[in-house]
C-alpha cells in the first residue's frame, strides 16, 4: 500500500518551472531513491513532499495527509533530514538528540541513536567541534528520533567515510525491515544500488526512468565479453551470432558487446571451433550506465 | 516536557555557555550598581542631577543598558543566526513549530532582564538607599519596561534578515536608548525639546518611570502609554513580517 503518493507535481520559482509534473509512489516499508544530476529538482521534490514548500500543481499524500495543509499529524509520522541545515554551535550531540526527542511522544532512546550512528564518544562534544561527517550523522539521527513511519533523507551519506556509510546503510535496512518507509535523495550510485528497492531518476524536473536497480541497469544495455583467444577467430563470425551487437579487436583481446544471451552464444561458438577463451571477463551493465544514459539523452 | 519548555532549557544552557552575553548583560550592570552604592559620595543628592543621587540617577540607566543589550542586540542576533543556520527550518520538520523557539527565546530574554532588573532595584536597599515599598513598585514596573524592549528587538529581528546587520542596528538603537535614559548626559540637564523626544523612546520612558517610582514621585501616564504603544506596535509588525527562512 502506498504511504507516499505524488501525482503531477509542479513547482515554479519565479518564471522558471523546476518540476514539470512528477509522479511517484512509495509503499510502506520500501526504501526508494531519487537520483539525478545537480539542479534536477530532487530537493524541491522532497521538500514539497515534506510540506516545506507548497506545490503549484499536483496532489501529494503522505500517510493520507496533504503536506501543504499544515496538519500537525504529518510531523508525527514524518522525519526529515535536510541538506545544509546546521544546529546551534554550542549544543552538544546528546543535548541535540534529547532536545528533538522532547518533541515526540515516544522517542528512540538517545543512547541507542548515539551508538547506531557511531557518536557515543562525541556525546558531550559541541556541534561546532564535530567533523562534517559527525554533523551529518547527527542530522540523520535527529530525523529518526521520533520513530517516524516515513523518513525523508536528503544527501544521506555525502562526505562520510566508507565505514560510516556502511553502518548507516545497515541501520536503515534494519529500520526498513521494521516497517519504516525511507525516501532518500542521493548522488551515490553505490548507495542507490545497495540500499534502494526502487529508484526514480529525475532530470530537468521530470522522472526520466524508474524501476528496481537491476531493471534500470538491464535497460541500460547489454554485457561486454572480452577474452584472449587461444587461436585467431574471424571477427565477422562472432558478429553474426545471435544477440551480438559489436565485435572489436583490442590488442590481443577480442571484445564482444551484446545482450544478456551474447556471452553464452560466444562461448558456445568458441567451443565448437576448439578455441579457448583465456582471461575471460564478462561485465554486466551497471546503474551508472543507466544513469548516464538517461540523463545524457537530451 | 513541552516543546517550548525543552527549547527554553536549551536556550538557557546555550546562553550560559556564551560568556560575552553573561558578562555584558548581567555582570557589568550588577557590579556597576554595587560599586556606585559603595561610594559614599554617590549616595548623596546632587544639585546637578535635579536632587537625585548618582545611584538613583543611574539605576534606571543600568536597567536600560542591560535590557537593550539583551533585547536589541543579543535577541536579533540569536534569531537571525538560527534562521541563517537553517535551524528554524529544521524545526518546521518536527512537531515543534519554530514559533515555540521564538517563544522560548523571548521568554528567556524576558527572564534575564527581570532578574538583572531585580538585582539593580534591590541591591541599593542593602546600602540603606531607597525603601522596600518604592523598590517593589520599581520591580513591578520592570515588566512593561522589558516588554517594550523585547517588542523593539523582535521588530528588528523581523525586518532585518541578516543577523549581523540586525545586531548592528540593534547596537545603534541601544546607544540611542542609553542616551535617552541619561547614560552620558543626566536627563535632568536635557533641554525641553530633547526631554520630550527622549520621553517617547522606550529608553527615556523606562528611565522616567523607574526614577519616579524609586524617588516616590507621582507616576505619570505618559511613560506607561509610551511603553505599551511600543510593545503593541513592535510585536504587531514583528508577527506580520517575521520569516522562518
Amino acid at each position: 500500500m502506498p504511504i507516499i503518493e505524488v501525482n503531477g507535481l509542479r513547482k515554479t520559482y519565479g518564471a522558471r518551472e523546476v518540476l514539470h509534473g512528477i509522479d511517484l509512489t512509495v509503499d510502506e516499508g520500501e526504501i526508494v531513491g531519487i537520483l539525478g544530476p545537480n539542479g534536477a529538482g530532487k530537493t524541491t521534490a522532497v521538500e514539497c513532499i515534506g510540506g516545506l514548500r507548497t506545490p503549484d500543481a499536483g496532489a501529494i499524500r503522505v500517510g493520507g495527509i496533504d503536506p501543504a495543509s499544515n496538519d500537525p499529524r504529518l510531523r508525527q509520522i514524518l522525519g526529515m533530514q535536510l541538506q545544509q541545515c546546521r544546529l546551534p554551535a554550542k549544543i552538544t550531540t546528546a543535548e541535540a538528540i534529547d532536545l528533538f526527542a522532547a518533541f515526540y511522544p515516544d522517542p528512540r532512546p538517545t543512547d541507542e541513536l548515539l551508538e547506531r550512528f557511531g557518536l557515543t564518544s562525541q556525546r558531550d562534544q559541541r556541534f561546532e567541534k564535530l567533523s562534517g561527517g559527525q554533523q551529518q550523522r547527527l542530522s540523520v539521527a535527529l530525523a529518526l528520533v521520533g520513530r517516524p513511519e516515513v523518513a525523508i533523507l536528503d544527501e544521506l551519506t555525502t562526505g562520510l567515510d566508507p565505514a560510516a556509510r556502511r553502518d548507516i546503510w545497515t541501520y536503515l535496512e534494519h529500520l526498513a525491515a521494521e516497517g519504516t518507509t525511507i525516501l532518500l535523495v542521493t548522488h551515490s550510485m553505490e548507495e542507490a544500488q545497495h540500499l534502494c528497492d526502487r529508484i526514480y531518476i529525475i532530470d530537468a524536473g521530470r522522472v526520466v526512468s524508474q524501476g528496481t536497480p537491476d531493471e534500470l541497469a538491464a535497460a541500460a544495455g547489454g554485457q561486454s565479453i572480452s577474452f584472449l583467444p587461444s587461436s585467431p577467430v574471424p571477427l565477422d563470425d562472432l558478429l553474426s551470432l545471435p544477440g551480438v551487437t559489436d565485435v572489436r579487436q583490442d590488442r590481443d583481446r577480442i571484445v564482444v558487446e551484446g545482450d544478456a544471451a551474447a556471452a553464452q552464444n560466444v562461448l558456445a561458438a568458441l567451443t565448437t571451433r576448439g578455441v579457448t577463451a583465456g582471461q575471460l571477463r564478462v561485465t554486466g551493465p551497471t546503474l551508472d550506465d543507466a544513469y548516464l544514459r538517461v540523463t545524457e539523452e537530451d | 516536557m513541552s516543546a517550548t519548555t525543552a527549547l527554553f532549557r536549551n536556550e538557557l544552557r546555550l546562553t550560559l555557555r556564551t560568556p560575552a552575553i553573561v558578562i555584558w548583560t548581567v555582570v557589568i550592570p550588577v557590579v556597576a550598581i554595587i560599586v556606585m552604592c559603595s561610594i559614599p559620595g554617590a549616595r548623596q543628592p546632587l544639585e546637578a542631577f535635579g536632587g537625585l543621587s548618582v545611584v538613583e540617577a543611574y539605576q534606571p540607566t543600568l536597567v536600560v543598558f542591560a535590557a537593550s543589550m539583551l533585547a536589541l542586540q543579543m535577541m536579533p542576533m540569536i534569531l537571525g543566526q538560527y534562521r541563517e543556520l537553517g535551524f528554524l527550518r529544521r524545526l518546521r520538520t518536527t512537531p515543534a513549530h519554530p514559533g515555540n523557539l521564538l517563544a522560548a527565546v523571548l521568554a528567556l530574554i524576558l527572564v534575564i532582564i527581570l532578574v538583572v532588573g531585580l538585582f539593580l532595584s534591590t541591591l541599593p536597599l542593602f546600602f540603606g538607599l531607597g525603601s522596600v515599598g518604592r523598590q517593589t513598585l520599581v520591580v513591578l514596573l520592570l515588566i512593561p519596561c522589558a516588554a517594550a524592549f523585547l517588542a523593539v528587538g523582535a521588530l528588528l529581528a523581523a525586518v532585518i534578515p541578516n543577523p549581523r546587520v540586525a545586531s548592528g542596528v540593534g547596537s545603534a538603537t541601544a546607544a540611542v536608548m542609553w542616551f535617552a535614559a541619561g547614560m552620558w548626559v543626566p536627563r535632568a540637564v536635557f533641554p525641553g525639546w530633547l526631554a520630550t523626544v527622549a520621553d517617547w523612546t522606550p529608553g527615556g520612558a523606562v528611565a522616567s518611570l523607574l526614577t519616579s517610582a524609586a524617588t516616590g514621585a507621582a507616576i505619570g501616564w505618559q511613560p506607561l502609554v509610551c511603553l505599551v504603544a511600543w510593545t503593541v506596535i513592535g510585536f504587531t509588525v514583528a508577527i506580520r513580517t517575521f520569516r522562518w527562512e
